[in-house]
C-alpha cells in the first residue's frame, strides 16, 4: 500500500468510525447503567432523519443537526417510558421502536420529498485543525474533516474521564451492576436510567445526523442499514470499556473502508466477507474467542423497586 | 431476559393493539391526502381479491406462522431467537444450492423437493443451534447471538450470489445477474390446486400440521414441560434432571430449524431464484409474529393471519393507490410496542407476589 | 408517649427524648396485611429491638421507616414533627440509616466508591473519603482497606463496610435489620458493641433481631410483632425473655419440642428441657466425601480437600459461618457444580462429575439452601413440583399424564401436611413452611433414598414448621438415611445432629460430639481457631 493510499484508507476509516463511535459511546453509557437499547437503530435513523429534513428546510446544516437531536429524542423518551416506568422487555420495545422509526422516516420521506428524492441537502463543510492539515499527504487524506469528527472525539474524551472520576460514574455503575443499592443510597433508578437513555438518544441523533448530512448529504430510506445494531455490537466487543469499545469500532469502520480500498489495490476479496467482518468479529467476541465478556450484572433487567 | 413477560396468555391486548394499529393506519391514510376508498379496494384486492391474491397472501402467513411457531418454542424455555431473518436465509441459500445440484431434480417420489426443504431445516436448525450451543457453553446472550448470526447469514447470502463459483447463475450472452439460476420445476413446491392462479403450495398444510403438534408438544408432552421448566428456573429444572445445556441447545435449534423450513418453503415455493436480500425482513415479521402470540399456538397462527394479510394489502395498497407499504410498517411498529408496554398490566401480578 | 423513665441497663449512659413515634401504621400488599395498627416509640440514646418471627412485619416495619414503602394508613413523627418520606432520600436527609438483610454494596467497586455513592457530586475525592474512612474506623473500631474491591471482602467485611457506610452520615436513628445472621461470635460482639456506642452518643438504634442472647445483651426495649400487631413490650426486655418469647411463637413453653426451643436460643431456661444427647448409630458408610476440591471460576479455592464419611441412620451437622463453603458443598452434592479435585462416593460408586440425575438414581436427596433456586420452581404448581424429578413415572408415548400427577400430588400433600388450595396452586404462593415441606416431601419420597442433604433448611420458618422439619429429619434417620445438616446456627445443630464438624475456609477443621458443653470449642473452631 502507499503513503496516498493508506492516508486515504485512514482518512475513510475514521469517517466511517465516526457515527458508530457516537452510538456506541452512547449506547455503552446506558449499558454501563443496565439499559440495552435496541432501539439504538431506530434513534439514529430518527436523527439521520430529522437532521436531512432540517437541513434541507432551513438550508443550515447547524439548524439540521439540532432538529435531529429533537427527531430522536421522542424515541429515546418512548424507549425510557416503555422500559422504566412500564417495565417493558428493553430487548422486544426496542425491535419495537426501529420498526416504527423506519416505518416512519419512510412514510415522512416519501411525504416530504416525493418525486424529488435524491435532492441535495447543504451538509457540513469540512475543517482542518491548523498544523494539522498541513501535514504532507496526511494532512489533505486525515484531517479534512467536519467538524463533527473533532466534537465527537473530545465527547467520548469527556465520557471517559466523567465515568472514571465523577460521581456520575459509581451512580451509573451501581445502577447497572446493583440498581436496588443505588436506590437505598438515595438515588432513583428509574431517573438515572431515564438520563442514559435521553443521554444515548442524543449522541445517536449526532450519529444520524453525521450518517445524512455530514457524509453524504441525503436521505435514502433506512439509511441506517443496521448501524445501530453494529454499534451495540462494537460495546459487546468492547467489553463495556470505553477504550476497546472505541477500538471497536474503528476496526469496523476500518473494515468497511477496506471494501472501497481493496479493489483499487487490486485485491480480490469477496466483498461481503468485508462487510460481513464487523458482525463477525462481533460474533466472535461474543462467543467468548476474544476472552471473557462479562456485562453489567443488571443489564437489560427492568428495575421493580 | 424476563421470559415471563412474553410467555403468559391474555391475547386481549395483543387484539386490541392491533385494532388500534388498523385505526392508526386508517387514520394515516387520510392524514396523508390519500383516498380512503382507493386505498381500501386496493386492500382488498391485494387480499381477498383473487385467488392469486388470496394464496400468495396465505404463503406469506406460512412463512410467518414458521418462525412464529419456533419463536415461541424457544420462549418456552426462557429464550428470546431474533434470529428469525438468519435463519430464513441460510435455508433459502441452503435450499437452492440443494436443489440445483446436479441430479436432485431427477430424484423420484418428491424427494426432488424434499430434500432439499430438508436440508433447508437442517441448516435453519444448525444456525440456530449455534446460538444454542453459545449459550450452554459460554452464557453468550442469545438475543445478541442469532441477531449478530442473522446480519452474517444475510450477507452470506449477498456472498453467494456475487461469485459464479458459488450460486451465482453462469454467464449467459454475455451477462450475468447477481442472482442464482432458478430452481428446476421438479423441485419447486406442489402447489395444492395444482392450478398456478391459485398458487397455495403444500406448505400449508404443513403449517398447519406443524401448528397442532407444536400445541400438543407445548402443553401436554413431557418435552413441553421441560422446556418451560428450564425457562421458568433453569438451576432448579436441572436439579431435576432436566439438563440445562441440551435443552437449550435443543431448543434453540428447533426454534432455527423453523426458520429455515420458512426460508425452504419461500424459496422452493414462491421466489425460485436466490437474490440478495432474498429474506427481506420476514425473519422480523416473523419474530413480531411469535412475539404477539405471547405463547399461545393460537396466537401465532392468528398473528401470522394478521401480518400475511397486512404486508399483502399493503404492497397492494401501494402499486393500486400509491400508500407507501412504510404505512404497514408503522401499524407492525405500533403493535409490537403497544404490546410490549401492556405486558405490564399483564405481568405486574406474578413478579410482585 | 415520652421517654419512659428508670430501669435502664448499666451500660447506657442516657435516655433521651422521643425521637420516632409510629401510630396506627398499617401497610397492605395486596390482599396481605403486612402491619396492622401499629403504635411504638423509640427513643435517643436507646437500643430497640424488634423481635418477630419470619413474617411478623418487622422488615416492613423497617422499611416504611426507611422510605422504601409508604404506609396505607397511620403516622409517622420525627422529632415531633410529621415524617412522611417519599424515598430512602428523604429518611436520608431526615438523618435515618439503615443496614439491609441483604448487602446493599456494589460488589465490582471499591470500599470508598461505595461510601460515596449516592453522597458526592462532581469529581469523585477518593482519597478524602480514605481519610474520613480511616478517621471513622479508628473511633468505631471497624477497620478497612479503602481501595479494596467488596466482592473480595469476607462476609463480616462487608458488613462493616455496611455499618460504615451508615455511621458516615451520622444517624440520628440505625436501623439494623437481622444484621447478625451471617456474622461470627466475635463479630457480633463487636457490632454490639458498635450499636451501643452509637446509642451512647445518642442515636437511636433499631435492632431487629430473633437471636435471644443479643436482646439480653444490647436492649434497652423490645417490641414483639405477631402477623403485623404488636404483642408485647418490654422496658427491661433482658429480665423477660421467656414472655416476649412465648408472645412471639404464641404458645406454652412447656409443649414446645426440646430441640425447637435449644435452636430459638431458650436452653438456659428452666421452662425448657436439655435437648437429648443422641449417641452415633453404628450402621455402615454410606456417603464418602473424599478430599474434595473446588475452584471457582476466579481461581479462588472454595473448597479444599473436604472429606467428611456418613454413615446410615446418622445426622451430621456442618457447622460454620456462612461464606466458608457450604453453599459450594451443597451444590456439588446436588450434582450441579463438578468438583476440582476429589471424589464423592456414594455406597461405593463414584459419582464424580455425573449429572443430577444420576445423584437422585444412586439415593441423594437434596433441601437446598437456597429453595427458590434450586428447590423449586415458584411460577410451577406444587403437584409439578413435587415430581419435578419423577415426571417420566408420569409420562407415556412422551405425553405427561396430569391427572394422574394431579391425584398423586393430592396424596403427598395430606402425608406431609403441606397447606394449600390444592396440587394445582401456584408453588410460588405457598409459605416458606409450606414450601419446605413440599420440597421435603418430594425428595424424602424419592425411590432408594440413602442420603439427605438438608441446607439451613429452617432459614425463615415459623415455628410450626421448624418443628415438623426436624420431626421430618429424625424421621429419615430413623429409617437409616445419612442426613447431613448445614446450619449457621450452632444452637440447630447441636440440637438436631449426632456429631457435628466444622467448615472453616472450605476445610473440615475438626469433628465433636454434638453436645452443649462443646458450644464454645465449636465456637472457636468456626472462627478459625482450631
Amino acid at each position: 500500500m502507499t503513503m496516498e493510499l493508506f492516508a486515504v484508507f485512514l482518512g475513510s476509516s475514521i469517517r466511517l468510525a465516526m457515527p458508530l463511535l457516537l452510538a456506541a459511546v452512547g449506547e455503552l453509557v446506558s449499558e454501563r447503567a443496565g439499559v440495552l437499547n435496541m432501539s439504538l437503530e431506530g434513534m439514529m435513523l430518527a436523527g439521520a432523519f430529522g437532521g436531512a429534513v432540517g437541513s434541507w428546510a432551513t438550508g443550515s446544516p447547524t439548524l439540521g443537526l439540532f432538529i435531529g437531536v429533537l427527531t430522536a429524542l421522542p424515541v429515546a423518551a418512548l424507549q425510557a417510558f416503555l422500559t422504566n416506568t412500564l417495565r417493558a422487555n428493553q430487548i422486544v420495545t426496542g425491535i419495537g421502536l426501529n420498526i416504527l422509526v423506519l416505518g416512519s422516516t419512510t412514510l415522512a420521506y416519501r411525504e416530504i420529498f416525493g418525486a424529488r428524492s435524491r435532492e441535495a441537502i447543504p451538509g457540513f463543510p469540512v475543517w482542518s485543525p491548523p498544523l494539522l492539515g498541513d501535514i504532507p499527504i496526511f494532512g489533505e487524506a486525515v484531517f479534512r474533516q467536519i467538524w463533527l469528527v473533532y466534537a465527537a472525539i473530545v465527547i467520548v474524551v469527556a465520557i471517559a474521564l466523567i465515568l472514571r472520576c465523577t460521581a456520575i460514574g459509581i451512580t451509573l455503575k451501581a445502577a447497572g451492576e446493583d440498581p436496588r443499592t443505588l436506590e437505598r443510597a438515595g438515588l432513583s433508578v428509574i431517573r438515572v436510567r431515564y438520563g442514559v437513555i435521553l443521554f444515548t438518544g442524543l449522541l445517536a441523533a449526532l450519529a444520524g445526523t453525521f450518517l445524512s448530512i455530514g457524509d453524504i448529504h441525503t436521505f435514502t430510506e433506512g439509511m441506517t442499514n443496521g448501524a445501530g445494531y453494529l454499534a451495540i455490537a462494537a460495546v459487546i466487543f468492547g467489553n463495556w470499556g470505553v477504550g476497546r469499545t472505541v477500538l471497536a469500532c474503528f476496526v469496523f469502520g476500518s473494515a468497511t473502508a477496506l471494501q472501497f480500498q481493496l479493489p483499487a489495490m487490486g485485491l480480490d476479496v469477496p466483498n461481503a466477507l468485508l462487510i460481513m467482518m464487523p458482525y463477525l468479529l462481533a460474533f466472535l467476541a461474543v462467543a467468548g474467542v476474544v476472552g471473557r465478556q462479562t456485562a453489567p450484572r443488571a443489564l437489560a433487567s427492568p428495575y421493580w423497586g | 431476559m424476563n421470559a415471563r413477560t412474553l410467555v403468559s396468555p391474555g391475547l386481549a391486548i395483543p387484539v386490541l393493539a392491533a385494532v388500534a394499529a388498523c385505526l392508526a393506519g386508517t387514520l394515516l391514510v387520510l392524514a396523508l391526502g390519500f383516498s380512503l376508498g382507493d386505498a381500501l379496494s386496493s386492500f382488498v384486492d391485494g387480499t381477498i381479491g383473487s385467488h392469486y391474491a388470496l394464496a400468495v397472501s396465505l404463503n406469506r402467513s406460512v412463512v410467518y406462522a414458521l418462525v412464529g411457531l419456533g419463536f415461541i418454542l424457544a420462549n418456552r424455555a426462557g429464550l428470546t431467537n431474533v434470529g428469525g431473518e438468519g435463519q430464513i436465509a441460510m435455508g433459502g441459500m441452503v435450499a437452492a444450492a440443494v436443489a440445483l445440484h446436479h441430479g436432485v431434480a431427477a430424484l423420484p417420489f418428491g424427494l426432488a423437493f424434499l430434500l432439499p426443504l430438508s436440508a433447508a431445516t437442517l441448516a435453519g436448525a444448525a444456525w440456530g443451534g449455534l446460538a444454542g450451543v453459545l449459550k450452554a457453553r459460554v452464557g453468550t446472550n442469545e438475543v445478541i447471538s442469532t441477531l449478530l448470526l442473522s446480519f452474517i447469514a444475510v450477507w452470506l447470502v449477498y456472498g453467494s450470489v456475487q461469485s459464479v463459483a458459488l450460486l451465482r447463475q453462469p454467464m449467459t450472452s454475455g451477462a450475468t445477474l447477481p442472482e442464482s439460476l432458478p430452481v428446476p420445476d421438479a423441485t419447486q413446491l406442489p402447489l395444492l390446486t395444482g392450478d398456478a392462479a391459485s398458487p397455495v403450495t403444500i406448505g400449508l398444510p404443513l403449517a398447519v400440521v406443524l401448528a397442532i403438534g407444536m400445541a400438543i408438544l407445548l402443553t401436554r408432552s413431557r418435552f413441553g414441560f421441560q422446556l418451560r421448566a428450564v425457562g421458568l428456573n433453569p438451576v432448579a429444572a436441572t436439579r431435576a434432571g432436566f439438563a440445562f445445556a441440551s435443552t437449550v441447545v435443543v431448543a434453540m435449534a428447533i426454534a432455527g430449524a423453523f426458520g429455515g423450513l420458512a426460508g425452504g418453503v419461500m424459496l422452493l415455493g414462491e421466489q425460485f431464484s436466490l437474490k440478495a436480500g432474498f429474506s427481506s425482513g420476514y425473519g422480523y415479521d416473523g419474530l413480531v409474529v411469535g412475539l404477539l402470540a405471547r405463547g399461545s399456538v393460537t396466537g401465532v397462527v392468528a398473528a401470522a393471519l394478521l401480518f400475511g394479510f397486512l404486508r399483502s394489502g399493503g404492497i397492494s395498497m401501494e402499486m393500486g393507490a400509491g400508500v407507501p407499504t412504510a404505512l404497514v410498517m408503522v401499524m407492525q411498529g405500533l403493535i409490537v410496542v403497544a404490546v410490549a408496554g401492556a405486558a405490564f398490566w399483564l405481568d405486574r401480578r406474578g413478579s410482585r407476589s | 408517649m415520652n421517654a419512659t423513665p428508670a430501669l435502664s441497663p448499666a451500660h447506657v449512659s442516657q435516655r433521651g427524648a422521643l425521637l420516632l413515634g409510629l401510630s396506627g401504621l398499617t401497610k397492605r400488599f395486596g390482599a396481605f396485611t403486612a402491619l396492622s395498627a401499629v403504635d411504638i416509640a423509640f427513643h435517643a440514646g436507646e437500643i430497640h429491638c424488634l423481635l418477630g418471627e419470619n413474617g411478623a412485619g418487622k422488615s416492613t416495619l423497617c422499611n416504611l421507616v426507611f422510605g422504601v414503602h409508604a404506609p396505607d394508613a397511620g403516622t409517622m413523627t420525627l422529632h415531633g414533627a410529621p415524617y412522611r418520606p417519599a424515598g430512602p432520600r428523604d429518611a436520608l436527609t431526615a438523618g435515618i440509616a439503615m443496614v439491609h438483610q441483604h448487602f446493599s454494596l456494589v460488589e465490582d467497586m471499591s470500599v470508598v466508591d461505595n461510601l460515596m455513592l449516592g453522597r458526592v457530586r462532581g469529581v469523585l475525592d477518593r482519597r478524602g473519603w480514605a481519610a474520613r474512612l480511616d478517621a471513622l474506623g479508628t473511633r468505631y473500631g471497624l477497620e478497612l482497606a479503602p481501595f479494596a474491591r467488596v466482592g473480595d471482602l469476607s462476609i463480616g467485611e462487608r458488613q462493616r463496610v455496611e455499618i460504615v457506610k451508615c455511621l458516615m452520615r451520622e444517624p440520628r436513628l440505625l436501623i439494623l435489620d437481622e444484621p447478625t445472621a451471617v456474622l461470627l461470635p466475635d463479630e457480633i460482639a463487636s457490632l454490639l458493641a458498635v450499636c451501643r456506642r452509637v446509642a451512647a452518643e445518642g442515636a437511636a438504634v433499631i435492632l431487629v433481631t430473633h437471636k435471644l442472647a443479643e436482646i439480653r445483651e444490647a436492649a434497652d426495649r423490645a417490641t414483639v410483632l405477631r402477623q403485623g400487631q404488636v404483642v408485647a413490650t418490654s422496658d427491661a426486655p433482658s429480665t423477660e425473655i421467656n414472655r416476649l418469647v412465648k408472645a412471639m411463637i404464641r404458645r406454652d413453653l412447656e409443649g414446645l419440642d426440646a430441640t425447637t426451643a435449644a435452636t430459638l436460643g431458650l436452653e438456659d431456661e428452666s421452662a425448657v428441657a436439655a435437648p437429648a444427647v443422641h449417641a452415633r448409630p453404628d450402621g455402615p458408610d454410606i456417603l464418602q466425601i473424599d478430599g474434595v476440591s473446588l475452584r471457582d471460576s476466579d481461581g479462588a479455592l472454595r473448597l479444599d480437600a473436604l472429606t467428611l464419611t456418613l454413615r446410615a441412620g446418622e445426622i451430621v451437622g456442618l457447622a460454620g459461618v456462612e461464606g466458608n463453603g457450604q453453599s459450594e458443598l451443597g451444590l456439588l452434592l446436588a450434582g450441579l457444580d463438578t468438583p476440582t479435585g476429589g471424589r464423592l462416593v456414594m455406597d461405593g460408586q463414584d459419582l464424580t462429575g455425573r449429572t443430577p440425575s444420576d445423584f437422585t438414581a444412586a439415593g441423594i436427596g437434596i433441601v437446598p439452601e437456597d429453595r427458590h433456586r434450586v428447590g423449586a420452581i415458584a411460577d410451577m404448581n406444587v403437584a409439578e413440583n413435587m415430581f419435578l424429578n419423577r415426571t417420566r413415572a408420569f409420562t407415556r408415548f412422551g405425553l405427561l399424564q396430569r391427572r394422574a400427577m394431579h391425584d398423586a400430588g393430592a396424596e403427598l400433600m395430606r402425608r406431609f401436611d403441606v397447606r394449600a388450595t390444592g396440587p394445582d396452586a401456584r408453588f410460588g404462593g405457598l409459605s416458606g413452611g409450606n414450601q419446605q415441606k413440599a420440597v421435603l416431601a418430594r425428595e424424602l419420597t424419592a425411590p432408594g433414598l440413602r442420603f439427605l442433604l438438608a441446607a439451613q433448611p429452617t432459614r425463615g420458618l415459623d415455628v410450626g414448621a421448624v418443628e415438623a422439619v426436624y420431626g421430618l429429619i429424625r424421621e429419615a434417620s430413623a429409617r437409616g438415611i445419612a442426613v447431613l445438616l448445614i446450619s449457621s446456627e450452632l444452637d440447630e445443630v447441636l440440637a438436631v445432629a449426632h456429631r457435628v464438624a466444622v467448615i472453616y475456609r472450605g476445610r473440615i477443621v475438626g469433628e465433636r460430639p454434638s453436645r452443649p458443653d462443646q458450644r464454645e470449642a465449636i465456637g472457636a473452631m468456626m472462627a478459625g481457631h482450631a
